[in-house]
């Protein structure tokens, strides 16, 4: 009996091996620099996860040109000083073959120079304020051309408002986006009656709300960092009694959630929302349940780009037929990823269209997607480059 | 304007409800605790869980205080009272204490942003303006943490005692009042009053491991200002709020956040007892 229960468990063993693919040479190193530390660490978790089941599934199926993935994942602190470090290892010590990342702005500026004198492809996954542009990098996610239309339409159509009011967090996100809504808000035949900004860690709203309530707007778009300052915000907002129109253009669904009765009614517009409702998305969230259990994070606009853009290198390394960087940089604009979000082409300057969502948040703290927009354009992100 | 006037009233509520266990610290130690931000920080905390156990608020806020005052008791024995006659490593050690609690609660609650809700929200409409029902609640607090303040020093044995050794301590030890316990009360009653003024707060705030340091720097500048009255420091919350709220609102909000710090300044400069009389 005994001996019985050892051969078929060798056996087993055997057949384990055989079935699982064999991988000819060395595995193809993804470096991810990504704020463990600092103020993206409550996001990030979310990005590695979604990144190590792009990562799974694909070896899954025979990896890459018949190489493994490997994921090489770094924290960058959120912030300038500790990307430089992230990147310098990555690139030079690990020697990534590429880098696909979601970061802060600060994080990803620092980290250019870095993927220039390594010349390694780098794919930015995270939504920013825009124009960033450098031979090595492409941007999956999304930049204001593309957020801040579908808020102000359908404001501008269904809500019939003429009047704006502005607030945000006093940093370079902040006033990008509000600039930025501003322009589009005048270009529409809409006025700008007040634009206010309160430092980063500031948390008293209470003469900006005042000044709202005497401005007579007639709609209230909002751009502060995200956590605190939105939470205050809005809490501030609901306790004042302002039921005007209410775009956010920097909350989750995650906050929104947390944030219970007093973010019901907020309009957000988004890339991704977990309520899309395509097979795609529905398998994406099935094996991401599946994998991380209890320690999932919630799937978002910052987490699913990096899945996406996983796959994305993938299908570029393919169509290149090697690792080498000049091949897949052109192939990267070249090629496209069904995903949880769509059929998503890098091949605007660098940028990709996408189709953007805009939804409301219901008083159970949960998305309803009331409109969507098909492939919204990002504009002249880097005139003169392909 | 009637806003304006409302907010102005409503800010120095606030700012006087937060600043006011400082000041007692203050006023009968002659040290500053940085570790303020940090016990505000744990009432909050405090006040959450109150409010996941579903209690009534009114048990909320005693539980708060009670939390911070614990802090406070164990602070000043394992390290405040140690420093008495070193005002300065004291700052420094309290600022320790104040990053050390910080971690503490992202190691327990997490680095993220979480939420209380008000227990009262809405509108009340006054002198024709809606204005927020739980601002002007700030206002009927910060009378009543007055009062009693006022009513603990001037009407019982332990206010005795304490204003005994503010104003001598040597001569208070001689008379047979026991300066350490005072001491010790004076420092668990200032560490409760700070985590009582972060449950007060977090309904129109969030909660988050930081969430008090933007606050310590305006209520170290108005202690510093009100030298260790308690109604000076009214007079000065009521003089530095409203300014506050007039440069937010006329100037720029972000000239509005510096105006306490500037102003304090000021005012030392031109008259370095400040408010109090000197």
């Amino acid at each position: 009996m005994n001996s019985r229960l050892l051969t078929t468990s060798l056996a087993l063993a055997l057949a384990a091996t055989t079935l699982s693919p064999a991988f000819a040479a060395d595995p193809i190193k993804i470096g991810v620099p990504v704020g463990l530390s600092g103020a993206n660490s409550v996001v990030a978790p979310s990005v590695v996860q979604s990144a190590e089941l792009a990562v799974e599934e694909i070896n899954a199926k025979g990896g890459v040109l018949g190489r493994k993935l490997e994921l090489e994942v770094a924290d960058d602190a959120s912030g300038a000083a500790g990307a430089q470090k992230a990147f310098d290892a990555l690139i030079f010590q690990k020697k990534v073959n590429v880098l696909i990342s979601m970061e802060t702005s600060a994080a990803r500026n620092a980290g250019l120079p870095i993927v220039a004198r390594g010349k390694t492809p780098y794919i930015y996954t995270s939504f920013y304020e825009g124009k960033s542009c450098s031979p090595y990098l492409y941007v999956n996610a999304w930049v204001p051309d593309q957020q801040v239309p579908p808020i102000v339409d359908y404001f501008n159509k269904e809500k019939k408002a003429k009047n704006y009011f502005l607030i945000g967090s006093d940093y370079a996100f902040g006033r990008g986006m509000l600039a930025f809504t501003k322009m589009y808000i005048e270009k529409t035949g809409g006025k700008v009656v007040g634009e206010e900004y309160l430092p980063m860690d500031g948390s008293d709203w209470t003469s900006i709300i005042s000044k709202l309530k005497a401005s007579g707007a007639d709609a209230l778009i909002t751009s502060t960092a995200g956590g605190a300052p939105n939470v205050t915000l809005t809490k501030q907002l609901r306790a004042a009694g302002v039921s005007l129109p209410y775009g956010n253009l920097a909350v989750d669904e995650g906050t929104a959630k947390g944030m219970g009765a007093d973010a019901a009614g907020i309009y957000l517009s988004a890339s991704y929302v977990t309520g899309i409702d395509t097979p795609a998305n529905k398998t994406f969230l099935a094996s991401m349940a599946k994998k991380f259990g209890a320690e999932l994070k919630t799937p978002n606009d910052l987490s699913v780009p990096q899945y996406e853009a996983v796959y994305a290198y993938k299908a570029a390394v393919e169509k290149a037929g090697s690792t080498d960087q000049d091949k897949v940089l052109k192939a990267l604009a070249e090629v496209s990823v069904d995903g949880p979000r769509g059929t998503i082409k890098m091949d605007k300057q660098r940028h990709a269209p996408l189709t953007m969502y805009l939804g409301q948040v219901q008083p159970d703290g949960s998305v309803k997607v009331i409109q969507s927009f098909k492939d919204v354009d990002p504009g002249a992100q880097c005139p003169g480059k392909s | 304007m009637l806003t304006v006037a409302l907010d102005a009233v409503t800010t120095a509520a606030m700012l006087f409800i937060i600043a006011a266990g400082l000041l007692i610290v203050f006023g009968v130690m002659k040290i500053i605790n940085f570790a303020h931000a940090a016990f505000l920080t744990v009432g909050a905390y405090a006040a959450l869980v109150g409010a996941h156990l579903n209690l009534p608020w009114f048990l909320v806020l005693p539980l708060a205080f009670v939390a911070g005052a614990l802090c406070g008791g164990v602070t000043e024995i394992v390290i405040v009272r140690r420093l008495y006659k070193r005002p300065l490593d004291a700052i420094l050690a309290t600022w320790g204490l104040g990053i050390v609690l910080g971690q503490l609660i992202t190691l327990m609650f997490g680095r993220e942003v979480q939420f209380v809700q008000a227990p009262i929200s809405g509108t009340v409409h006054l002198f024709g303006a809606d204005y927020s029902a739980y601002r002007l609640v700030m206002i009927v607090a910060a009378v009543i943490l007055g009062l009693l303040f006022t009513g603990l020093l001037n009407g019982t044995r332990l206010g005795l005692s304490t204003k005994a050794v503010i104003m001598n301590e040597m001569l208070a030890q001689g008379l047979g009042v026991d300066s350490s316990r005072v001491r010790l009360i004076t420092f668990a009653l200032g560490s409760g009053l700070a985590a009582l003024s972060g449950a007060l707060i977090t309904p129109l705030s969030s909660v988050d491991p930081n969430m008090g340091v933007p606050w310590l720097i305006g209520a170290f500048m108005l202690v510093m200002v009100s030298g260790g009255s308690l109604l000076a420091l009214a007079g000065s919350c009521a003089v530095l709020g409203t300014l506050q709220v007039l440069v937010s609102t006329f100037v720029n909000p972000i000239l509005g956040g510096l105006t306490i710090a500037i102003c304090a300044a000021i005012v030392l400069r031109i008259r370095p007892e400040g408010f109090a009389r000197a």
